[in-house]
């Protein structure tokens, strides 16, 4: 029996009998199967692009649907690009769930060095999930569990794109075991244009 | 006077009434959008 030079993948002879092709077909697809599942680490590997939004002209807000799922209990956001028609902190929110968000964190101004505190205590959004100003949007962060019945867990960088600003990160949890779908982001002022969106899941099989 | 805009992935369009009543109550330091400050420069 013939097979393939790498993974030896068997496959039907020359001389093999054409009834045979559809049992030849299923023993060469079972073996790509087993292989590439072996090679990639599971059926869905890595960190894989989930959905790609551009955002608007002069939008308020910004709601991502169908993003979470069984297929992952974690998630990766994060913007490029687009800016904020004024400097304002840009908020986040799961499902339309308005209530529970707590969180807390910590910048640095550049100027001074000087530390400052925040804290998001039972709050409508996080409130500072990522910075908007007129030059760029900043948000990068993680979200664990928003498909699942239990309480979400967030961790985001906090980079203000301004000079006389500051930057930094926070992390924290939303106060409701519920299942979320979709996400929104919140300009906290103002209004965002352009820049894109982009939603990864964290392979879990 | 026009509520102010919100997008839901490719769609934009302006806020109803109720979700503009709304979005205030849950975001009420929000301020509406003003145009990009023009930058100048100087020699």
């Amino acid at each position: 029996m013939a097979t393939t030079t790498n993974y030896s993948w068997t496959t039907p002879d020359n001389t093999a009998y054409v009834k045979d092709g559809a049992s030849a077909i299923r023993t060469l697809g079972s073996s790509v199967d087993t292989t590439l599942f072996t090679a990639l680490g599971g059926a869905y590997p890595g960190l894989r692009l989930i959905k790609k939004q551009t955002i608007g002209t002069g939008v308020t807000s910004v709601n991502v649907t169908g993003v979470f799922s069984a297929t992952y209990d974690a998630y990766k956001i994060v913007i490029s690009g687009g800016v904020g028609s004024i400097n304002a902190n840009i908020g986040l929110r799961l499902g339309g769930n308005t209530t529970g968000y707590y969180a807390g964190g910590q910048n640095v101004v550049y100027s001074t060095a000087a530390a400052s505190l925040y804290s998001d205590n039972n709050v409508a959004l996080w409130t500072r999930a990522g910075y908007a100003t007129t030059d760029i949007i900043s948000m990068s962060v993680e979200l664990v569990n928003p498909f699942l019945s239990k309480f979400t867990t967030i961790q985001h960088a906090f980079i203000q794109g301004a000079t006389a600003n500051s930057s930094g990160q926070g992390s924290g949890f939303h106060n409701v075991a519920s299942s979320f779908t979709d996400f929104t982001i919140i300009a906290a002022a103002g209004a965002l244009t352009g820049g894109t969106i982009y939603v990864y899941g964290y392979g879990a099989s | 006077m026009t509520n102010p805009l919100i997008q839901i992935d490719d769609e934009v369009r302006e806020m109803t009434d109720e979700e503009y009543a709304e979005f205030m109550a849950n975001n009420p330091d929000w301020v509406a959008a003003e145009k990009p400050t023009t930058k100048t420069t100087t020699k």
